[in-house]
């Protein structure tokens, strides 16, 4: 439930925390100097504060900290079940970033972690020598998949890292997944058409309803013109669906609305998939009791909460049937159950 | 209600005054209490303050709304002038290192604060008390992090034999508006409307009676849903339960469906 104090809001990192190791480090300084009226407190390990029980993830995300440190170990996992991976040989998701900017009801960070607040790992570079040995083959990697790197993109410049990375190796392909409409910040890259922007989109009533602080579906698809304009290659993903009692009038003028916008050719895929999530993160997100999404009668199966198949089957049957009138099959991906 | 505790009879001395606080006997400590709060004099040291807040709160165990205020003196380096107040966001002990959460604006010098174990006459790089770690162990157990606070002021440079009771009394009081502040900063900031009141939870367990520990908690989801998504909407009235079994299943279908549609 979210407490009732929102006038009490403090400011966007109010805090750093900084890893003893790491405060002399270039990007530190960066950071530091970006957010000069910050607290800064030194700790020996982020887990100290990342990591704390008796932490609440409701209270913190009216007031977002921020930790910096080194990562140790592995920056690179396998690409979840839960995604698609498009085909590639290989698919590795890359966790430089724990936490997210924006503060979706749906999202199952708020069941993985144990604080809402942002730990930026300022060694991108191991992610960098961890993925070379892998890139002899056909290789997918999601950056943004346990944040939304874009929208930080201002205090991290990770994206344009990944992309200055990605320009050097033909076998890898990024997806930069997105609610941000931060494109300022891709401006000045050339385009790699290995490289493929995906902004997720929802429509207004339920940005407003579930995905706090993110930007307007005016500004994401603003955004999303922009980069076309700019030679990105983009992907539109109509994903996480949220089933609510209008669903009928919300997705499908969701779609009309995009497609009034933007010339369906100029897209690489649309992708529509129904709220999904296991039931562990979904048993977190109860206990969080912040937004109806957490308490539906979802089914369960084999550890996955899914909207029951009917519904899950409408759902995707509707918008398959709206998104037919301006793409060919081809160019629908829908993430179903198997 | 705001547990307010203090290692020292003369830290308290002020706040008594300043909240009408009257004394209660219930616990063999040394207590206040009014409306809002609850003052506790824990006594000096980790281990009395361990013992005290443990006692505290066991018998009086908190609500989700309730919040925790350590207040004190503290000896600090020559940089914090006598007098100042502090917000502590960091305790050390040893390699030991706690943080409480401070998810509100306030005006107050923030800084990290060393909890020894005797009174301290060296110079150190932090501010140094003998309570802090100790509160912060005992209170994690029954509060979030954000519902707990660290007001220290600073009472000497590490010249501890100039510290009276007089002017421990004096510091105290003079820092009363920001004790105000951060009281209700923090009462603010814990503070989250239960989905159910009491009445709808009364009538809540009466149903959830009827049914199977499994179907209770489907039941309980389902209502969770419809006051989370309709908050201006009143729960819709229960109905007779039926004595069989499968008719109680299939009324719990029907009440799911209404409050999920």
């Amino acid at each position: 439930m979210k407490p009732s104090s929102k006038h009490l809001l403090t400011r966007l990192f109010s805090h750093l925390y900084i890893e003893r190791s790491i405060l002399d480090h270039p990007k530190t300084h960066k950071i530091r100097a970006k957010f000069s009226e910050s607290q800064v407190i030194v700790i020996d390990h982020y887990k100290e504060v990342f990591n704390r029980s008796s932490q609440s993830f409701a209270a913190q995300s009216n007031s977002k900290k921020l930790i910096l440190a080194r990562k140790e170990g592995k920056f690179l996992h396998e690409g979840s079940q839960y995604s698609d991976g498009f085909e590639h040989e290989q698919f590795f998701y890359a966790s430089s970033v724990m936490g997210c900017l924006y503060d979706c009801d749906y999202c199952y960070l708020q069941g993985l972690y144990p604080s809402a607040n942002t730990v930026l790992f300022i060694n991108l570079e191991d992610a960098f020598e961890q993925l070379r040995p892998y890139l002899g083959k056909d290789t997918l990697v999601a950056t943004s998949y346990d944040t939304d790197t874009l929208a930080i993109e201002s205090l991290t410049h990770q994206t344009r890292e990944w992309l200055e990375f990605a320009a050097e190796y033909e076998q890898l392909h990024l997806e930069i997944r997105t609610k941000s409409a931060n494109i300022n910040a891709l401006k000045s890259i050339t385009p790699n058409s290995r490289v493929t922007l995906a902004w997720t989109l929802s429509p207004q009533e339920i940005i407003d309803r579930y995905e706090h602080t993110t930007p307007s579906l005016e500004k994401r698809l603003n955004a999303v013109i922009e980069a076309i304009a700019l030679g990105w290659k983009v992907r539109l993903c109509i994903d996480p669906v949220i089933y609510t009692e209008n669903f009928d009038i919300l997705y499908p003028t969701l779609i009309d609305r995009i497609f009034s916008l933007i010339d369906p050719k100029a897209i690489e895929h649309l992708t529509l998939g129904s709220f999904r999530m296991s039931q562990n993160h979904l048993r977190a997100l109860k206990k969080l009791r912040r937004s109806d999404v957490a308490f539906y009668p979802y089914a369960v199966s084999h550890d996955m909460a899914t909207y029951p198949e009917s519904i899950e089957t409408y759902i995707l049957e509707q918008l398959g049937i709206k998104a037919d009138e301006y793409l060919p099959q081809e160019r629908i991906r829908t993430w179903q159950r198997q | 209600m705001i547990y307010i505790i203090t290692a020292l009879d003369a830290e308290a001395r002020a706040l008594i005054d300043h909240y009408h606080l009257t004394r209660d006997f219930t616990l063999p400590y040394t207590l206040y209490k009014n409306e809002r709060m609850v003052l506790l004099v824990s006594g000096m040291g980790k281990t009395n303050a361990l013992m005290a807040v443990s006692a505290l709160l066991g018998w009086r165990i908190p609500n989700p709304a309730d919040c925790l205020i350590n207040i004190g003196v503290c000896g600090a380096p020559d940089a914090y002038p006598i007098g100042e107040a502090l917000l502590i966001h960091q305790i050390f002990e040893g390699d030991r290192r706690y943080y409480p959460d401070i998810l509100y604006p306030h005006s107050l010098r923030e800084s990290s604060i060393k909890c020894v174990d005797g009174v301290q006459s060296v110079l150190d790089e932090y501010p140094v008390d003998m309570e802090s770690s100790a509160m912060f162990q005992a209170s994690a157990r029954f509060f979030k992090l954000h519902q707990m606070a660290f007001v220290k002021i600073v009472s000497d440079h590490f010249t501890p034999e100039t510290v009276t009771k007089e002017r421990v009394i004096e510091l105290i009081r003079s820092n009363l508006h920001n004790v105000d502040k951060v009281c209700a900063a923090v009462e603010k900031v814990s503070l989250s409307d239960p989905l159910f009141d009491q009445t709808e939870q009364e009538e809540i367990g009466r149903l959830k009676s009827h049914f199977t520990k499994a179907q209770a908690s489907a039941l309980d989801d389902a209502l969770s849903y419809f006051r989370l998504k309709y908050p201006q909407k009143r729960l819709p009235s229960y109905p007779d339960i039926p004595d069989s079994k499968r008719e109680r299943s299939q009324l719990l279908e029907a009440l799911i469906k209404t409050l999920t549609h």
